[in-house]
């Protein structure tokens, strides 16, 4: 029982092998991305960070399945997508990952609850279950009595939780947040986090693209990008429940 | 086929939710559809309402009648020529030819003088000589009195027979039987008033006065008698273009025509005088619809301009679709939708806008009291719609589908 549950947790979700991104320029083409070999497990709770510039947002944008990669192999669940057309791209996105953005991109004319449907308008299920499954993913955040608001009646914060709440709701194999608190103050982003946190201890592999230390250091590992490379790619010991405490009262 | 209908549907549904989210965006951007849609309903609808009225009169005179008249070519009447067909001409056809109901003789309206008096009152007419077969031949009824009878003829009576206006213009008493009035100098007893037959164009078709024939001629001697018109009805079971050949032929015997001398006689049926009219009719509704096609087109590219607009706008929200998964298939069959939507709206609007319109005119127009719009021109409208819909709606859609994810979403 519980080697089945260590192999489970060393599931591979997502592996990168010679990951290259370049943009053709008018004198020499621009690499964003070099190289790039990654694996990432699942239930992992990483942080990919690195100046402006470095690649990151090339780098999620890939992992996003927003964007192809110029070469090398892109494995996600065990299935090479680097070379599937968009229309895939648009189901493997609505079906393994869920986006949270520093800027919410909530739909402004849409209800909380609209919002929160709105990737399983993509799906074929009744519009019974979407409701149910919305404000299931609601409830988890805490927002279950804003069903009706309008994202402009809302916090920073809860507008940030909508989201979330938007990225579970297709019960996703990744969840992927691009600068997820960079909107949002202090004590807020400590209740993001902190959101992120039990998100991963319920078991949802989660990558945040960021360039904040603090945010980096609330993760178990931390991926290092400079210059479309990797520099560093630093594992924490997880287990270490004192080290999680002393971040966590970084924001208090 | 699965995904086709899921996305028409979704899409359907996120189209209607952003028409109303901007219902006055929506109004502007439909308004050359709804006033295309409602011009070309509005002309159909009066000019089918006109043809039909026509139709219907052309009936009550009968369909099978048929007037023959003198004929003259420009080319004679540039010479000086007039032709003419005389009473005797009438008498040569009524005896020979067997195939017929009824046969009668007229002097062509307008002819004869018009003024008319009845005590201090004047009124100008028409006034028809003919012959108490008259009224088999053209379908006239009594409403008072009667008709001329053979021996009014006979006896040359100075007796009229007149259209209902008449009465109200002379200010005759209701019942106006055995009084007199005065044609040209001379007394006439009234012996029957006509049932109405309302007016055709504005036209008043019961201002008239019927008297008999050899009465006129008595009158005014064989000048104005020997231009005539013949009028007949064929047996039903008789070949009408039998009859005309057989007809043409006497004719054109008494009147010593070769086979070089053109035609002199023509014969005007009441079917050749319906697709007359129906052809001016037709050609009215062509003309007008293919004007009002035109700015249907115009409205189609104000609907395809405020699209493109709009996709530039929602390209944020495109961006967001996209990245939570709306494949640009769906993200094509939402706008071409909202597209779609927005001139059927427009086709809609304009059709009950159409009607409206067309019967407010027909209050105001005479001769045009029904309004009618064909199904075939509520099937073309929503055909045209959709279509320009569909067309003008491609290129918005297709430009919102093919925007790349990471480019949309970045974009502010």
């Amino acid at each position: 029982m519980e080697v089945t549950q260590r192999v489970s947790e060393q599931e591979k979700v997502i592996s990168l092998t010679n990951i290259t991104k370049y943009y053709p320029m008018a004198d020499e083409d621009f690499y964003a991305l070099k190289n790039i070999n990654l694996t990432i497990n699942k239930n992992e709770y990483i942080a990919i960070t690195g100046p402006s510039g470095s690649g990151k947002s090339s780098l999620m944008n890939i992992l996003g399945c927003l964007d192809h990669a110029s070469s090398g192999e892109f494995y996600l669940s065990g299935k090479n997508i680097a070379n599937h057309d968009e229309n895939t791209l648009a189901k493997i996105r609505n079906k393994a990952i869920g986006f949270i953005f520093q800027s919410f991109n909530l739909l402004p004319r849409m209800s909380v609850l609209h919002n929160v449907m709105q990737p399983l308008v993509y799906r074929f299920i009744s519009n019974a279950q979407r409701v149910a499954l919305a404000s299931e993913a609601l409830t988890r955040v805490g927002l279950a009595g804003k069903l009706s608001s309008l994202p402009n009646q809302l916090s920073g914060g809860q507008r940030q939780r909508v989201a979330i709440a938007r990225a579970l709701v297709t019960k996703p194999a990744i969840i992927l947040g691009d600068e997820p608190t960079g909107n949002l103050d202090s004590k807020t982003t400590a209740e993001i986090m902190a959101m992120f946190d039990t998100l991963h201890q319920q078991g949802h592999t989660i990558i945040l693209v960021t360039h904040e230390q603090e945010i980096a250091d609330h993760c178990h590992r931390v991926i290092r990008l400079v210059d479309g490379e990797i520099t560093s790619d630093i594992s924490k010991n997880v287990q270490h429940s004192e080290n999680n405490h002393e971040q966590r009262s970084l924001y208090a | 086929m699965r995904n086709f209908i899921h996305a028409s549907i979704e899409g359907s549904k996120a189209a209607l939710q952003s028409i109303f989210s901007h219902a006055m965006r929506s109004a502007l951007t439909t308004l050359g559809i709804i006033i295309g849609v409602s011009a070309v309903i509005t002309v159909v609808a009066v000019m089918s309402g006109l043809s039909a009225n026509i139709s219907k009169q052309l009936d009550d005179l009968g369909s099978d009648m048929v007037t023959i008249k003198a004929y003259t070519s420009p080319n004679q009447e540039m010479l000086g020529f007039f032709n003419r067909m005389s009473f005797d001409d009438f008498l040569a056809l009524k005896g020979k030819i067997k195939n017929i109901d009824d046969i009668t003789v007229r002097i062509p309206p307008f002819s004869l003088g018009s003024k008319v008096q009845f005590g201090r009152n004047s009124s100008q007419t028409q006034i028809i000589g003919t012959d108490s077969s008259y009224k088999n031949v053209i379908n006239i009824y009594p409403e008072l009195g009667r008709f001329l009878s053979s021996s009014d003829d006979l006896r040359r009576r100075r007796v009229v027979f007149i259209g209902s206006s008449l009465v109200k213009k002379l200010k005759m008493p209701e019942n106006p039987i055995g009084e007199f009035i005065k044609l040209s100098g001379d007394w006439f007893r009234v012996i029957g008033v006509a049932e109405t037959r309302g007016s055709l164009f504005g036209f008043d078709q019961d201002n008239y006065i019927i008297t008999p024939f050899s009465t006129i001629r008595s009158l005014n001697g064989n000048q104005v008698t020997d231009n005539v018109e013949v009028l007949f009805r064929p047996k039903a079971s008789a070949k009408l273009s039998d009859i005309i050949v057989q007809m043409r032929q006497i004719l054109r015997q008494r009147h010593k025509l070769s086979e070089d001398d053109g035609e002199r006689f023509e014969f005007v049926t009441a079917e050749k005088t319906k697709e007359q009219f129906t052809s001016i009719t037709t050609s009215v509704t062509l003309v007008a619809s293919g004007v009002v096609g035109i700015s249907l087109l115009v409205g189609g590219i104000g609907i395809m301009n405020i699209m493109l607009v709009s996709v530039t706008e929602r390209t944020k929200e495109i961006g967001i679709a996209k990245a939570l998964g709306a494949t640009p298939q769906f993200i094509l069959m939402q706008f071409l939708m909202e597209a779609l939507v927005l001139s059927l709206f427009g086709g809609i609007i304009g059709l009950i806008l159409g009607y409206g319109l067309a019967a407010l005119i027909a209050v105001f127009m005479p001769g045009s009291s029904s309004v009618i719009v064909p199904l075939w021109a509520i099937w073309l409208s929503f055909g045209f719609t959709t279509t320009i819909g569909v067309v003008f709606g491609l290129a918005p859609a297709v430009k919102a589908a093919k925007l790349h994810p990471v480019d949309a979403l970045r974009y502010e």
